[in-house]
């Protein structure tokens, strides 16, 4: 392992590398594969999925999978590997615990879908209850992150303070060279998968860590030029200030249709619901994917809905993300994917919304 | 490990009908299981679910006095879940998740004027705070009790035997009043809550106000208060959003960055002038 002085901005700080040569790479998904399911981005229709990695689907080409390390986040977010879009938590008369999830590796996760983890963690893991389930499926999972080094005219994490490579929050962090991966331990954990690479993994030079940092710079400046404008100082305030400007909030709502897929596709949303199904004998209480967007969402069972108008359930999720999430815990709830913008077929982008909010 | 969203099982033990429309119903309830009973603890204001099987559940603001033996909510029927829940029959075992949320500031009462306004079915869990505060132990660390309650007819009064005994209480100052007297004539005053809390005009100065009622009687209830010298940190009220998982989780009975549900549901009104009024 090589101890190198890596520059950034004024300072220095230590990190330790190792190199994955090419030739090398399925040997050490191999080993991981012995431990772990292992769930790698995969090239479909030019689109970024997560699929599950076989034994005998390592080699790339002949018909073996496209990986997607260096592309974009994929389509789904990673929450639906934890938090899944219906889950069973309840059942009655049996009782139904959480199961012990087996190990698993998400290997290249990019670190704008990171940031839901933490706004997850609070949601989920914080407070006097405990989500069980959430936690027994998080429980065992390695996050490798992979460098984002081609954002898309539809990514903004420069906006949200987030930067298109992970610097913690994942157990490795992969960076592709033309020749291999550079890898950077983060935790315990990741230290303790790299060792397993046994002899395939080797120190990386200095000259692997210069690149790493030249590829990193490049990525932060396409972002910088695709978001050139940070958002002003004090947004949180600003929307709570204007959240009673039906004109401005109305000009940006004017083509939603109310299809939802911004929020079903948002890495960060959290909000779900209770749904109980009768079966012969007793009943089954499954968490659902909820949308605050829906007209119902609020509405108390004696018809009261304190959200009636499309329009304040538009503002509340602005609120909710940029709002009161930073306020409570000091960042906001988005993660700059752009996923709700691709969703969204009135193309509303939230970044004209706050930046001229 | 336990499952947050699994309820336990109990049996409901009594139903009364409340009033003469007969879309209120009190359910009290026992527990199956009597390691469930011991584990259940709550202060007046919380709340909890009560679930059918299959059909959903829904929260709903305690009734009972912590010392009471059975649970008891009153239910209004009013949409889908509580028409459910006003076909069942005593005897019959349904389920519950709970106490969930915070509870009337009872610290902050100690020792004080007691002032509690309400109106309509929002008075359940008013009566358990007053069940609770008459109870031997607890009555003499609050000063004066002075209770208004209101309904649109006296018909509509719930917990009418409560009521009848409370009145001839040398512990509590209650006022019945009803929009039209009906022809009734035991003792209840004619007139809207906040009208009869103003001529009452009970003394502000070291006491705390719990107001629980539609948003119209809160609405002008608040100014009388004001009028009255309660300072908008001694007004306390309850809020009864939609709740999914009533511990801060599912996202659903947000006010602004407040869920009603564990920051609530009982909030100041000096807390709720800085929230957007969602509620």
């Amino acid at each position: 392992m090589l101890d190198i002085r890596e520059g950034v901005s004024s300072f220095s700080i230590l990190v330790k590398l190792h190199f994955l040569p090419n030739s090398k790479r399925d040997r050490w998904l191999n080993v991981l594969l012995d431990q772990s399911e292992v769930y790698f981005p995969q090239i479909l229709e030019s689109q970024v999925h997560w699929q599950r990695l076989q034994a005998g689907g390592l080699r790339e080409g002949d018909g073996g999978p496209e990986w997607g390390l260096e592309h974009i986040r994929a389509s789904e977010p990673i929450k639906s590997f934890f938090f899944s879009p219906r889950e069973r938590v309840a059942s009655f008369p049996e009782k139904l615990e959480p199961g012990e999830t087996g190990r698993r590796i998400l290997f290249g996760v990019k670190n704008c879908d990171l940031l839901p983890l933490k706004v997850h963690e609070q949601m989920f893991l914080q407070g006097d209850f405990k989500d069980t389930f959430y936690e027994a499926r998080l429980r065992n999972t390695l996050f490798i992150a992979a460098d984002c080094p081609e954002p898309a005219d539809t990514c903004f994490c420069n906006l949200v303070g987030r930067r298109p490579f992970a610097e913690a929050e994942a157990d490795i962090v992969l960076t592709v060279l033309e020749d291999g991966y550079l890898l950077e331990p983060l935790s315990d954990e990741g230290e303790e998968s790299v060792r397993t690479g046994g002899d395939a993994i080797q120190p990386a030079t200095e000259f692997q860590a210069a690149k790493r940092a030249e590829k990193r710079r490049a990525a932060d400046s396409k972002l910088a030029k695709i978001n050139p404008k940070p958002w002003a100082d004090g947004l949180a305030q600003r929307i709570w200030d204007r959240s009673g400007e039906d004109g401005f909030w109305g000009k940006h709502a004017a083509s939603c249709v109310e299809c939802f897929g911004c929020l079903m596709t948002c890495p960060t949303c959290y909000c779900f619901l209770l749904y109980d199904k009768a079966r012969a004998e007793g009943m089954d209480r499954s968490k659902v994917w909820d949308a605050c967007y829906m007209a119902a969402y609020a509405r108390v069972g004696g018809g009261a809905n304190p959200r009636s108008e499309f329009l304040k359930r538009f503002v509340n999720r602005f609120q909710c993300k940029f709002t009161h999430f930073k306020n409570a815990h000091g960042f906001y709830a988005c993660s700059g994917c752009g996923r709700c913008y691709r969703a969204c077929m009135g193309k509303i982008d939230i970044r004209d919304v706050l930046g001229e909010v | 490990m336990t499952n947050p969203w699994l309820p336990v099982p109990v049996r409901v033990d009594r139903i009364t009908i409340e009033n003469e429309a007969r879309d209120l119903k009190t359910f009290e309830l026992s527990f199956v299981n009597d390691a469930d009973r011991k584990a259940f603890s709550f202060i007046p204001g919380q709340f909890g679910f009560i679930s059918l099987s299959g059909v959903g559940e829904a929260p709903f603001g305690i009734a009972s006095a912590p010392h009471e033996e059975r649970v008891r909510y009153t239910v209004k029927k009013a949409g889908v879940f509580t028409a459910a829940l006003h076909e069942i029959d005593e005897g019959a075992v349904v389920g519950m998740r709970g106490p969930y949320g915070n509870w009337y500031p009872f610290d902050l009462m100690k020792g004080r004027d007691v002032v509690i306004v309400s109106g309509g079915f929002s008075f359940t869990t008013l009566r358990s705070t007053i069940v609770h505060m008459l109870g031997p132990e607890l009555r003499k660390d609050f000063g004066r009790l002075t209770v208004i309650y209101g309904a649109r007819s006296p018909g509509e009064l719930m917990y009418k035997d409560e009521l009848r005994a409370w009145e001839k209480s040398p512990d509590i100052e209650l006022t019945l009043c009803v929009d039209c007297l009906d022809g009734e004539c035991w003792p209840l005053t004619e007139g809207l809550v906040p009208n009869v809390l103003k001529q009452l005009a009970p003394d502000s100065g070291n006491a705390v106000a719990l107001v629980c009622g539609p948003p119209i009687m809160i609405r002008f209830t608040h100014p009388v208060l004001k009028e009255l010298g309660f300072p908008p940190d001694r007004v306390f009220l309850s809020l009864e959003n939609r709740m999914k998982c009533g511990i801060g989780k599912c996202g659903r009975c947000n006010i602004g960055e407040k869920y009603v549900c564990k920051d609530g549901p009982v909030f100041s009104y000096e807390q709720l002038l800085s929230l957007p009024a969602d509620y």
